[in-house]
């Protein structure tokens, strides 16, 4: 009780609008994104129309005519949604059999496992090219789930590693007694008390996948191509379009920003991979 | 025991598949470091296949230590994790204890915070070179041309109309050159990362024990002091797993260097690689075995120290 | 049914053995507690009969056939878990059922045993609740009730009252014990509260560093304790227990005399002290008797209530036919 009596006129007045000032700023940039996307290309450069001016839908109109919009964002729900799917289904087991059958080895595979994340993919990414070229999958939704999958796996085996290791060891320990099986270990118990995990994980994945642009960029022309990709071909001429540019940007992240404002607080609780309880 | 070792099993499709994914590409980037191969040469047409004709030895490492680039690409691709690690660490924290007492909106706030670590990297640098940071039509253009209007009309006034004549113009930064590049991704990076790190850090003040400070109050403890002594060691461990999840990401950017400047003043590892792979395979192989090395050592920098906290 | 049989039974985790060789009988219906301090391995040994656990080697027998090798589930033995490791997502009625779900039975048929099970443990009103709407005494029932549906030849509790106020704790201890006097299953009971092993058991497995150190019904082990350990270990308050010229003087190497084995004198006696903190009880008083050059402190019960206070001196009796002698290895001297 002392501690609130103390922080008198700061705990009021300076902390709330100290506080606010930051989300605010922090927020500005996405905010200003979403205004110059109403705004035509000729009045987005000029300061006279900063902040009032006429919206327009021109730029989102344009996007889906002539951009073919919503070709790229059906390629990258497809690809985001298969490749969370099929990570989790990768994933799910792997930290299931770590958590509640650790042996010596689990600790530095897990290891192992995060550092395949730190493999710089421009170091792999020719032989990747060369490789789905001579195997014909080249530009297909095949090769942009597997590889989305594979570069999220870590981060997902880890995540759920945290969550699963929370649930009493006691629990799985009951089941085995009461004479579940393993996969009934998993169905029956694992799933349904993890569940708030697990989904935490797959929306994490779905983020992640939604916004890689390495790979999908580079393993992609026009078939599988997903929104990083519209991204990367309206950016070219610098300066210019900035109405149009900030279209294509917010509908690109729009989805996902909206998403994850949803599910904050479970994604962060993964994130700390039980560091912090 | 069967039923044990069939839950064993089920790591193994999750082990084989990174195995594959790693070492598949790492040998054959391995063997390209090796040969000489290059996408398009006039003069050794027999180059522009992968072949063991071609072997090269150390040929590419050579090539690769002795350019210029190399040594600046390492030096910037630290430089930029560094920094950017730094400012996370220290805006997160001060943010977090910031906002982690209940003020009305706290929740609205922290939403808005979060909404940057959604956002597509690519979207991130796009909007941040050139709608904010860009000299002439940017926010920034913008902003010092207004400032620089105002100084105008100052010097027209009659008495004080002297004293601003003295003042300069100001001249706007673009960021997209030699010497700022590097500057604009840190800070493009850091807006997008500091939220994650404001979040995880307010996790774990959440869970930090108000008899602990109520005990440290009653012992004379000021503000200071209970910061100093009692959140901060809190947070050691949150601030670990901030780090090591970061450099993880960001030994890896490309896109946001890619976008500012071209990679020019400003190459990462990763950014030369991708240029040496406009042609020259066996040199950007070479630098990736290099990208790998460099990975190991800060992976084993960081794994020892997270990987205990991890597993208890 | 439900003879329990541990045939040179050991455990190591890496290098360390927790259970040297270990030899062990259950009989059918008993009511066995395996008591001991912490670490001494008996969590770990009733994990081991559960099938929880791996033996290092040796061999386990339930009713005459080798279980060693089958999985737990298999070995028709029930567990109550300290933790009570109820599973949070699923009503009361859902838990209980749940091992006969897996085990295949009729829908009606769980029904049925499920509301017999609820009713003798007075769980019939709860039968819709999930077990973190329940009070800690409710959950503990709800992991006997899942036990008890499964008919197994025997019951394995682990520490089962541990997370239980002590009125509580009191109460749960009768109903464990009568459930017993009905059923006339066996049950192994894991604690370290030797007050519990007294109160229930038939026979009392006290275990050290993973050996046993005696086996006995709770009376014989109060009387005759075949060692220093469990002398010490058996009794509420501790026995007196010290060596020296004292010891000697009865041919020993260490004796030992209960609280409740020493009379009382304001006057006269064979050893003399001050004493320091009494404390009355009502129906009991405790002593702790200083200065007496034996030991530390000595301890004495009295029934009823006496006036002393801080620092008077007293003088203590030792009932000579209730002292216990140990030899120099701490074994028992008849």
């Amino acid at each position: 009780m002392a501690i609130v009596a103390q922080s008198s006129k700061f705990g009021t007045y300076g902390r709330p609008v100290l506080a606010w000032a930051v989300g605010l700023l922090f927020f500005f940039p996405i905010f200003w994104m979403v205004l110059t996307s109403f705004k035509t290309d000729a009045d987005a450069v000029k300061p006279e129309f900063l902040f009032f001016f006429t919206p327009t839908l021109e730029n989102y109109l344009n996007m889906t005519e002539n951009y073919d919009y919503w070709r790229f964002a059906r390629n990258s729900v497809i690809s985001a949604v298969s490749a969370t799917v099929f990570t989790l289904f990768v994933s799910v087991p792997a930290a299931y059999a770590m958590a509640f059958n650790p042996s010596r080895a689990t600790k530095d595979v897990l290891m192992w496992m995060l550092s395949t994340k730190m493999l710089p993919a421009a170091a792999v990414l020719y032989p990747m090219i060369f490789l789905a070229k001579g195997i014909g999958l080249y530009d297909t939704h095949i090769l942009i789930i597997t590889v989305l999958s594979l570069i999220n796996l870590p981060i997902a085996i880890w995540m759920l590693f945290t969550y699963f290791k929370e649930i009493p060891k006691d629990i799985i320990e009951a089941g085995k007694m009461d004479g579940v099986n393993t996969w009934g270990e998993i169905k029956e118990i694992l799933i349904p008390l993890a569940w708030g995990g697990i989904a935490s994980t797959a929306l994490l994945v779905f983020i992640f996948c939604w916004n890689e642009a390495y790979w999908t960029v580079r393993l992609t022309t026009i078939d599988a191509a997903t929104l990083s990709k519209l991204i990367e071909g309206n950016r070219a001429p610098e300066g210019l379009f900035f109405g149009r540019l900030s279209a294509v940007s917010t509908a690109a992240v729009g989805p996902v920003v909206v998403l994850g404002w949803f599910c904050q607080k479970q994604l962060v609780q993964g994130l700390t991979f039980g560091a912090v309880k | 025991m069967s039923d044990r070792k069939l839950p064993r099993l089920l790591q193994t499709p999750a082990v084989l598949l990174l195995l594959v994914w790693m070492l598949i590409p790492l040998g054959i980037t391995l063997y390209f470091s090796f040969i000489r191969y290059v996408l398009n040469s006039l003069r050794h047409p027999e180059w522009t296949s992968p072949s063991l004709s071609n072997w090269r030895g150390f040929g590419n490492y050579q090539f690769v230590l002795n350019s210029k680039d190399f040594l600046l690409a390492i030096q910037n691709s630290l430089f930029i994790v560094c920094s950017i690690l730094f400012l996370t660490v220290i805006l997160g924290v001060l943010i977090a204890v910031l906002i982690n007492k209940s003020f009305p909106g706290q929740g609205i706030v922290r939403v808005l915070l979060i909404s940057p670590f959604f956002v597509m990297p690519a979207v991130n640098a796009v909007l941040w070179i050139n709608m904010i940071l860009d000299p002439v039509l940017g926010l920034q253009g913008i902003a010092v041309g207004g400032i620089n209007d105002i100084l105008d009309g100052m010097r027209t006034m009659p008495v004080l109309g002297g004293f601003f004549s003295l003042w300069p113009e100001f001249e706007p930064i673009s960021f997209r050159a030699t010497q700022t590049s590097a500057i604009a991704v840190i800070m493009m990076v850091t807006w997008q990362w500091t939220p994650f790190a404001v979040l995880i850090f307010m996790t774990s003040l959440q869970s930090e024990d108000q008899q602990q400070k109520e005990a440290a109050t009653l012992d004379g403890a000021g503000t200071w002091s209970q910061f100093r002594f009692l959140t901060l060691p809190h947070l050691g461990r949150p601030i670990a797993i901030v780090v090591m999840i970061q450099a993880i990401f960001h030994l890896s950017l490309y896109a946001e260097i890619e976008i500012v400047s071209r990679g020019n003043g400003n190459k990462n590892l990763p950014y030369l690689i991708g240029e040496f792979a406009n042609n020259n395979i066996g040199a950007a192989s070479a630098t990736g075995i290099f990208a790998v090395i460099l990975a190991n050592i800060v992976a084993i920098f960081l794994l020892r120290m997270v990987g205990k906290t991890l597993m208890e | 049914m439900g003879r329990i049989v541990l045939d040179k039974v050991t455990k190591s985790f890496g290098e360390t053995q927790v259970i040297p060789p270990l030899d062990l009988t259950i009989e059918n219906g008993e009511f066995t507690v395996f008591v001991g301090p912490s670490g001494c391995g008996k969590s770990t040994l009733l994990r081991m009969i559960a099938g929880l656990e791996d033996l290092t080697s040796g061999n386990i027998l339930i009713d005459g056939e080798d279980a060693t090798e089958v999985p737990p589930s298999k070995r028709g033995l029930a567990m109550v878990f300290q933790s009570y490791a109820l599973y949070p997502h699923m009503t009361v009625r859902k838990n209980i059922g749940f091992p006969l779900r897996m085990e295949k039975m009729s829908q009606a048929e769980i029904d049925e045993r499920v509301e017999a099970a609820a009713k003798s443990l007075n769980l019939v009103d709860y039968l819709d609740r999930k077990p973190g709407q329940l009070s800690g005494g409710q959950r503990q029932r709800v992991a006997i009730g899942r036990a008890i549906v499964r008919d197994p030849s025997a019951f394995l509790f682990d520490e089962p009252l541990s997370n239980l106020d002590a009125a509580l704790r009191v109460g749960m201890r009768l109903e464990i014990s009568e459930m017993h006097e009905r059923m006339q299953t066996t049950m192994i009971y894991v604690t370290h509260d030797q007050v519990e092993a007294m109160t229930m058991a038939d026979r009392i497995v006290v275990l050290q560093a993973g050996v046993i150190e005696q086996v006995g019904t709770p009376l014989e082990l109060y009387h005759k304790p075949q060692n220093v350990f469990v002398a010490g270990f058996i009794g509420s308050p501790k026995m007196n227990i010290f060596s020296g010229p004292e010891a000697e003087k009865h041919g020993a190497a260490t004796i030992g005399i209960r609280p409740e084995h020493t009379d009382v004198s304001m006057s006269e006696g064979t050893w003399k002290g001050t004493v320091g903190v009494a404390e009355h009880l009502g129906s009991d008083t405790f002593i702790h008797v200083h200065n007496t050059g034996l030991a530390d402190m000595i301890t004495v019960r009295i029934s009823g209530d006496i006036s002393v206070k801080h620092g008077d001196t007293i003088y203590l009796t030792p009932q000579a036919e209730q002292i216990h002698k140990f030899d120099a290895q701490g074994l028992r001297i008849e």
